[in-house]
């Protein structure tokens, strides 16, 4: 029993360590292409990203981190801060 | 960023760095017409004074200053210039107010003013073509022509942006800007 309690802690752990995530921001003040690849650019630079994705019309910026990684909150709100713009909300799903 | 501008005021070069998001250096080239033909030369340096971000656009109040050299008929003169550059833009308006003051040591003193309206005529997204049907209006008191309207149409694609204009004093205006 406990061997197979451990197996599952082990799989589990694994899966969550090399899984990804995918992060929504909401943001405010976005309205043009400039916006846009400013926006892309600041969250490209950063290692832990592999793709970012800016939606104008809901105001989303999409960002998906490398396996295994992440960006918490407080990062993905300094970075669009110093870019210049409002978050109003971050949303992940793994 | 790299900006041309040739409009019935004379022909602008800017090439600008932004070393941090609301901070850019560059450097600044205009050949002033429809007046006195002085050229400038100077470093500028652009600020983002203030942002306003609201669920669906964007306030800001911009300094833009420089200060280097004019040159008029063999006088070279020390330069000085300011301004400042309110905008709200959303998505469907853009509305703009830009004074700005001119300081050419011995040669001329100088201010103007240009205000600008615009509307997106249909919703673009980033990767498609934003169009833009605008209005502007300028003052220049040290022009022949002191109040002159532009209607003018933007055409805006990912960092690349392309106006086209007719003047009311019949100058085409054509603007260009481009950011890396």
């Amino acid at each position: 029993m406990k061997k197979y309690l451990l197996t599952i802690i082990v799989i589990f752990g694994l899966t969550a360590a090399v899984s990804a995530d995918t992060i929504k921001a909401t943001v405010n003040g976005m309205v043009c292409g400039f916006c846009a690849t400013g926006i892309e650019k600041t969250f490209r630079a950063q290692p832990e990203v592999r793709a970012v994705n800016v939606d104008l019309e809901n105001k989303l910026v999409t960002i998906q981190t490398k396996q295994g990684q992440t960006l918490d909150d407080s990062k993905i709100k300094k970075l669009l801060g110093n870019a210049g713009y409002s978050v109003v909300a971050v949303a992940r799903q793994k | 960023m790299v900006m041309q501008e040739n409009d019935e005021t004379g022909h602008t070069l800017s090439l600008d760095y932004t070393f941090i998001p609301t901070n850019a250096f560059g450097f600044y080239i205009k050949q002033e017409e429809n007046g006195k033909d002085i050229l400038m030369v100077t470093p500028e340096f652009n600020t983002l004074l203030k942002r306003w971000n609201l669920p669906d656009g964007q306030g800001n109040i911009f300094n833009m200053s420089g200060a280097g050299l004019a040159h008029y008929r063999g006088n070279n003169q020390p330069c000085l210039w300011t301004g400042f550059l309110a905008d709200y833009e959303s998505r469907r308006w853009f509305l703009s107010y830009e004074p700005r003051f001119v300081w050419d040591g011995d040669i001329e003193k100088s201010f103007w003013q240009r205000a600008r309206v615009g509307i997106a005529p249909y919703l673009a997204n980033y990767n498609d073509l934003n169009t833009w049907i605008m209005f502007q209006v300028d003052h220049h008191p040290a022009k022949h022509d002191h109040f002159v309207a532009t209607p003018l149409i933007r055409f805006f694609y990912k960092t690349y942006l392309f106006e086209v204009g007719y003047s009311s004093n019949q100058h085409i205006m054509v603007n260009w800007q481009i950011q890396f």
